[in-house]
């Protein structure tokens, strides 16, 4: 019954060097931007956090749907969502320099600007600085601690499956599955919603929701498709599971139109003065064709692509759409939250990239990947214990024939 | 899980074969005596569905006034009813199709009479529409885009047009699906009849079914391709239905939330009727061995997780309205918790909020008498939603001037229950006359199939 060592792919020590240095050469210009224009700066610091951190949230997701649901496609990627959802806790910490740019960030928290206007005075009872970060405090504490529990019972299934952890897993993560829907919801109305605090939208949290997984989706088949090239991921991964992969980002791709179509559907319908300016704002100049980008790259291209059975069965191409995909969740976001970021939603602000956007994206990307490398380097990378993973590492091998 | 190494839940009784199945099922509808407590059933629904003769006759005679509708609710149980069927047909499109296509094997056994609940709650959700223009004969100038010498046209932005498309879309498809999957068992009920009559009729229904290797191979790619069309239209359709409303500017139907909550509660309603169906089906039939626990378990859960998303577009509605700022938003919510139809908003959450937290708990989950009262708890609960929706957004809208009150009359009522009665004298009907459980789906999951596949 010895869990035989299982060695670490390469690439994974790789990413958290390269993702260290990378991170902290951009992470560093962004430090500098603070010195040139400080409001720019929590804007791209906003827009660079939130897409990592929607990473992080999305496979924490996955983590407690697959304890749910089973299946190989969470199973074999079960370590790394793990690994990426015990980012969680500094994330929360990168968050503190929001805080200190609330005033940039949100119209809200001006004093002076809630007194003089009727609407925002009517929500101050949601919308205030103390209950804004006690909330924050509250989803970090929530995910984090999901993050933690979920990643330790699962990580002590290794040395044998003890059904009671198995139950009580899947407990946690029925219950957990509806917690991070609810938090996830509001921190998008937060974060991201009432950055234009005049409008509204039941929509926006399944948005959000569904952004992250499909974000995370992307990464992790980004992630398989790289390590697949090294032991012992190259056993592990199956075109079958690869398929099932494929399938999960087609709905996912899907699944997005579905809700961000649905939302503009009812708001065009409606024509109502509380609700177009959000795509009005977004649908006119340089917002315009980012529209169009978001409307043929993040769903005509990858949709019509994913159709393929063959694409969807092998995991290079597969990972070609999904890094498109995680691109375009990039440019989604930007569309979602940049036009607010500029107007404070507050009449209409032209398309304007910063470099301080870019700077702040790939920082923080490179800052998550070391953080989420180092973080699957302390386990062993798959859950051998169980044992439609361990038919698959042993099975060619045919080192020793499970039976109980 | 002590007797075999396979860990997979059982989803069919022990000792069963080839021939057992097929003897099981085929009996239901060859027997030659009927049982008496199907006469029973079928009585008191062959009652309700006169009722529904009644009204709709005294509806084309006098007009839609003989119900409760007035100014500013002109829109109430048609509506409300309407959207309470198509919802419930959802559950069986989503286990015919959408469960095919992700492998869940456990609907093997539900999925037949599944479907047929699909097609009757269509019937007589389709009804409703056609009833409530009054006079439905010129009705065809009110949904079909038709050149008429008139120049009149629909409008093509209106989502009830949309309706008219996705539905008749929705009951087509359903209908192929349905007939398409009964021909190899009608070619066995054809093949084992004795009565040369019955051989004949279910032998029509075959269409020269034998079972060869090619038809199966036709089959099998038919009926992938309608699983697939079906898919969509899962969700489509209570999507356009949701668009009834969300479209509209009035406070209470105006949200972006709605496609996906109204598709939640569609197969959340639907998964509920399905358990109304089954539990007291396999009672009276002894089909435990069919219908197992581990299918209502199953079906608990896709209960609980859909009542969560229901109860998630209801808190955000009540959020959002408070949020908005609007007036008029924050009234609506108020006036639904605390107006004069309150009581049916707490009832709702009792019913659809409340009740199936029970499924959490593999106890309840496994207990059929529980299921049972949990899923008739969730047919009025979204009997009601459907209730608040409509009646309490419309009743006070914008001015106050136009304010007003709805009751239902007698005649909403029975027009209601004699749709209850259409569709269960249908499905009366449907589970005496074709088998109501898969025959050759069922063959494919006693272990005798289970050859070497194990293989991937």
């Amino acid at each position: 019954m010895s869990t035989p060592t299982m060695p670490t792919p390469p690439s994974l020590g790789r990413l958290q060097r390269n993702g260290l240095a990378f991170g902290a050469v951009f992470l560093l210009g962004l430090a500098v931007g603070f010195f040139l224009d400080r409001h720019q700066f929590f804007r791209s610091y906003l827009f660079g956090w939130l897409f990592w951190l929607g990473i992080a949230v999305g496979c924490l997701g996955l983590a407690m749907l697959n304890q749910l649901t089973g299946g190989l496609w969470g199973l074999v990627p079960r370590r790394f969502h793990e690994a990426a959802a015990r980012t969680l806790p500094t994330m929360a910490v990168l968050f503190v320099p929001v805080l200190l740019g609330l005033g940039s960030l949100y119209v809200w928290s001006r004093p002076e600007v809630v007194a003089a206007d009727e609407i925002i005075r009517s929500k101050t009872a949601y919308l205030n600085v103390p209950f804004f970060v006690a909330r924050a405090a509250l989803y970090f504490a929530v995910w984090s601690g999901l993050a933690l529990l979920v990643s330790r019972w699962s990580t002590q299934q290794d040395g044998g499956i003890d059904p009671a952890r198995a139950g009580r897993l899947r407990g946690v993560s029925g219950v957990g599955l509806v917690a991070l829907s609810g938090t996830t919801t509001f921190a998008a109305i937060d974060w991201g919603m009432s950055l234009a605090p005049h409008w509204f939208s039941t929509m926006y949290g399944v948005l959000f929701i569904v952004g992250w997984t499909l974000s995370a989706l992307s990464f992790t088949i980004v992630l398989m498709a790289r390590l697949s090239r090294e032991s012992p991921m190259s056993e592990a991964l199956q075109p079958g599971t690869v398929h099932d992969l494929g399938k999960l980002l087609l709905a996912f791709t899907m699944l997005w139109a579905y809700v961000n179509f649905s939302q503009f559907l009812i708001v065009w319908s409606g024509n109502i003065s509380e609700e177009t300016p959000f795509y009005v704002q977004r649908m006119h100049g340089g917002w315009g064709v980012i529209a169009v980008v978001l409307l043929l790259f993040h769903f005509a291209l990858p949709f019509a692509l994913l159709l393929s059975r063959p694409l969807k069965r092998h995991a290079r191409s597969l990972a070609i759409v999904a890094g498109l995909m995680l691109v375009m969740q990039l440019v989604d976001l930007y569309w979602l939250i940049g036009p607010d970021l500029l107007t404070q939603g507050r009449g209409h602000a032209p398309l304007r990239f910063h470099w301080m956007d870019l700077a702040s994206a790939l920082g923080f990307g490179g800052l998550w990947l070391f953080l989420f490398a180092r973080q699957v380097r302390t386990r062993p990378v798959l859950p051998l214990a169980e044992p439609a993973v361990r038919a698959l590492v042993d099975g060619p091998q045919g080192a020793e024939v499970v039976t109980s | 899980m002590a007797s075999a190494p396979h860990t997979e839940p059982r989803i069919i009784g022990p000792g069963h074969t080839f021939a057992t199945v097929t003897d099981k099922i085929a009996s239901l509808v060859l027997q030659k005596k009927t049982p008496l407590g199907w006469f029973v059933g079928f009585a008191v629904a062959f009652g309700l569905l006169q009722l529904l003769l009644v009204s709709v006759a005294l509806l084309l005679a006098r007009g839609v006034g003989i119900w409760g509708l007035n100014i500013p609710v002109g829109w109430a149980f048609a509506i409300i009813n309407f959207v309470w069927w198509i919802g419930i047909g959802h559950a069986g499109t989503l286990i015919s199709a959408i469960l095919l296509l992700l492998r869940q094997q456990w609907r093997t056994s539900i999925n037949r009479f599944a479907e047929a609940m699909t097609l009757f709650a269509v019937a007589c959700a389709g009804l409703f529409p056609i009833i409530h223009m009054g006079r439905p004969w010129v009705g065809a100038y009110w949904l079909l885009p038709y050149p008429n010498t008139m120049g009149i046209w629909p409008n093509f932005r209106s989502p009830l047009i949309w309706d008219v498309f996705a539905v008749s879309t929705y009951a087509t498809v359903s209908a192929l699906f349905w007939f398409v999957g009964l021909i190899p068992d009608l070619a066995t009920l054809r093949d084992r009849a004795t009565n040369k009559f019955v051989k004949i009729l279910y032998g029509m229904g075959a269409m020269g079914w034998r079972g060869s290797a090619r038809h199966w191979n036709n089959y099998e790619m038919a009926y992938l391709i309608l699983a697939g069309l079906s898919t969509p239209l899962v969700v489509s359709v209570h999507t356009v239905v949701s668009f009834d409303f969300a479209v509209a500017n009035l406070p209470g139907w105006h949200a972006t939330i709605f496609p996906p909550y109204f598709v939640a509660g569609a197969i959340y309603a639907g998964f509920a009727m399905v358990l109304t169906l089954a539990i007291p089906l396999r009672k009276f039939y002894g089909l435990e061995d069919f219908i197992t626990d581990k299918h209502l378990e199953n079906m608990g859960k896709v209960l609980l997780a859909t009542s969560l998303i229901v109860v998630y577009g209801y808190t955000m509605e009540a959020f959002m309205a408070w949020y908005s700022g609007s007036t008029f938003e924050r009234f609506m919510i108020w006036n639904r918790m605390f107006g004069s139809y309150g009581w049916t908003y707490w009832v709702l959450l009792f019913c659809n909020l409340l009740t199936p937290q029970l499924m959490w708990f593999k106890r309840f989950r496994t207990r059929a008498g529980w299921l049972f009262a949990v899923a008739m708890v969730v047919n009025v609960g979204m009997w009601l939603e459907r209730f608040v929706i409509v009646v309490t957004s419309l009743h006070r809208d914008f001015l106050p001037s136009s304010w007003g009150m709805y009751s239902p009359t007698f005649w909403d009522w029975a027009t209601f229950l004699g749709t209850i009665g259409l569709f269960l004298t249908l499905f009366f009907l449907f589970i005496r006359f074709l088998p109501a459980i898969s025959i050759f789906e069922m063959r494919t999951i006693v272990p005798e199939a289970r050859l070497e596949e194990e293989r991937t």
